[in-house]
């Protein structure tokens, strides 16, 4: 093996794993907010693509407006999601299981709605600096694919600080730590358990314009993504939304190295080994330090 | 309950249940044939959830397995259909075994998403192992079970085999849930620290409820092999898992017929959508989102507490 090849395959290792990364922090923030696995985390990111691909192609705007439109129906998702559906079956007292299940069906539901509306075409979406490219050494790199990975460290930094910085992201985590004390002092606990799913539904918008360029848009993305989400989620600690990129990005390259040395038609089988190894010998993820519940 | 009452409600589902296939057409007995398979591989996801609260999205492995081994054995190797179903079996339960025993250690959404992973790589192998399997193209040619010279080769004569097959198992389902091996479950299942200290060992019962589960799954996909005759790693994505989970959680795992209404609902309620066109698949979601939410026992579940509140009265 060349040493170009290798460093070409890590590039592009690089970049899938910051985009199983994004997945993976809207799972993780959805996780610590609310406790829920949300099975169509994929799908806020079919949602965010497909929006972006109607907007461009049907109306005509602008790549960044239709893109920032895009995130924002990402976050309208999220935001309906939770008021229609989370909130009457956690009224009727759901089990941990019916809300994997909820979530599985609402991926369902998300993903036979496209095909209804787009048909089962794939769509590009065009790239931020176009179709324009990098070269590195003697790889290259697309110019898309750095700006992927410059909003995905941007968004993970923007997170971090508003949970840690601001009275609203405070109030989120006080209101899934502990809901009854959160009432106490004053907190909505309801609104806070919506918006945690508006944030998730923004950063699977935000997953989606920026996984189209790379992979086009298509109905059945969703499922695929939200697996090597959670993946990435679980490798860096369910705990820990910002370990979800570091997560994706191991991910992302042990990937790109099983396709170089065994095969590409392998790659899943390890990325899902890893997932299942990792779950069993590191409870905690890479980088997790608290313990999680059902290890 | 009367014992006219009894006769009634074990005697028209009974007499329904004969009479269907010789009212109905040729596609719908085949819908019912698949019901019957999907009830038998349900049944092993719906006793892994309802007595160990275990989320399984694996059993499209051990369906695969079966049907391949069937595939392999009685099409390739010209031997006798029990060889091949007998086979898928011991492979199967196998690998339920080794893969179980360190899976199983975890718990809620990690196990769910374990099993889930387990899925994924039985579909890619499926698919990369075409010296075994015959990748996309399938293998085909596989004779019918014709014992004595009788070949259950239509879908009448199918629904025939598979539906007394099925209601064995519910039958042997149900007198395991009521044996010592079946309290220790729920025991375990209602209130596992009490169970361990009564010296039921969770995670071992766990490994065994999991392989019985895969030979339920197995069994089926030799019985789908021998009635399509041909099989390919469509029949064995991680959609087929999937609907597996979906109908027993659907139909209800805590009562031993659940499976069956699941197993109906996902099979005729699709094909009778499919006359809506395009927007079908998104009815069918729907159907299942307001199924989850609307009734957290499954069908099963709900006509077994009406029939209780009515039997109150």
């Amino acid at each position: 093996m060349s040493l170009s090849l290798l460093f070409q395959s890590v590039l592009s290792g690089l970049t899938n794993g910051f985009v199983y990364g994004l997945v993976g922090l809207g799972l993780a923030s959805i996780f610590r907010g609310t406790r829920i696995i949300n099975a169509m985390q994929g799908d806020f990111a079919l949602i965010g693509g497909i929006s972006a691909v109607l907007l461009l192609e049907r109306f005509g705007w602008p790549v960044a407006p239709a893109f920032a439109a895009a995130v924002a129906v990402g976050g309208i998702a999220g935001w309906l999601m939770e008021v229609l559906l989370i909130r009457p079956l956690r009224r009727r007292g759901g089990s941990e299981d019916s809300y994997l299940l909820l979530t599985l069906g609402v991926a369902f539901a998300v993903s036979a709605l496209v095909l209804y509306a787009v048909g089962r075409d794939s769509h590009p979406l065009p790239g931020l600096g176009g179709e324009g490219i990098v070269v590195i050494g003697d790889a290259a790199i697309r110019t898309h694919a750095l700006w992927l990975i410059a909003i995905s460290l941007a968004a993970m930094g923007a997170l971090r600080l508003f949970f840690a910085k601001t009275a609203l992201g405070l109030s989120m985590m006080a209101a899934a730590l502990d809901a009854e004390g959160a009432l106490t002092t004053g907190i909505n606990v309801p609104l806070m358990r919506t918006l945690t799913f508006v944030l998730g539904g923004l950063v699977g918008g935000l997953a989606g314009v920026l996984v189209g360029p790379l992979v086009t848009v298509y109905f059945d993305m969703g499922l695929l993504l939200t697996l090597k989400g959670f993946a990435a989620a679980i490798l860096g600690g369910l705990a820990n939304p910002m370990g979800a990129i570091a997560g994706g990005v191991t991910l992302g390259l042990l990937e790109s190295l099983a396709i170089v040395t065994v095969s590409s038609g392998y790659k899943d089988v390890i990325a899902m080994a890893i997932l299942i190894v990792i779950m069993i010998a590191m409870p905690n993820g890479l980088l997790g330090r608290r313990l999680r519940k059902g290890g | 309950m009367s014992p006219l009452r009894r006769t009634l409600v074990w005697g028209i589902p009974f007499v329904v249940w004969v009479a269907l296939p010789f009212v109905a057409t040729r596609h719908i007995v085949d819908l019912f044939v698949f019901a019957g398979l999907y009830t038998i591989a349900g049944l092993g996801v719906a006793f892994l959830l309802g007595q160990c609260g275990i989320v399984s999205l694996a059993q499209s492995v051990f369906y695969g397995i079966g049907a391949y081994c069937t595939a392999w054995f009685c099409a390739h190797k010209g031997l006798p259909s029990p060889v091949g179903m007998a086979a898928g079996i011991a492979l199967s339960t196998g690998i339920a075994a080794l893969v179980g025993w360190p899976v199983l250690r975890l718990s809620g959404h990690f196990l769910a998403l374990a099993t889930l992973a387990l899925g994924i790589i039985g579909q890619v192998l499926f698919l990369e192992w075409d010296w075994l399997t015959g990748g996309t193209l399938g293998i085909g040619g596989i004779p019918r079970i014709a014992p004595f010279g009788f070949a259950f080769d239509t879908p009448f004569r199918f629904y025939f085999l598979v539906w007394p097959i099925a209601f064995l198992l519910l039958v042997l389902h149900h007198n395991l849930l009521h044996s010592r091996n079946g309290l220790a479950l729920q025991a375990m299942r209602d209130s596992p620290e009490a169970a361990a200290v009564l010296g039921v060992d969770s995670h071992s019962l766990k490994v065994k409820i999991f392989v019985l589960s895969a030979a339920l799954g197995s069994a089926a996909g030799s019985l789908f092999a021998h009635y399509v005759t041909f099989v390919s790693v469509d029949s064995f994505a991680i959609d087929r898992a999937i609907s597996f989970l979906l109908l027993a959680v659907l139909g209800g795992v805590y009562t031993v017929w659940g499976p069956v209404l699941g197993a109906l609902f996902i099979t005729v309620l699709p094909q009778w959508l499919s006359r809506l066109g395009d927007i079908h698949a998104f009815v069918f979601a729907a159907a299942l989102i307001a199924a989850v939410i609307l009734l957290p026992e499954g069908f099963g579940g709900a006509i077994r507490n009406w029939w209780r509140a009515r039997a109150a009265k």
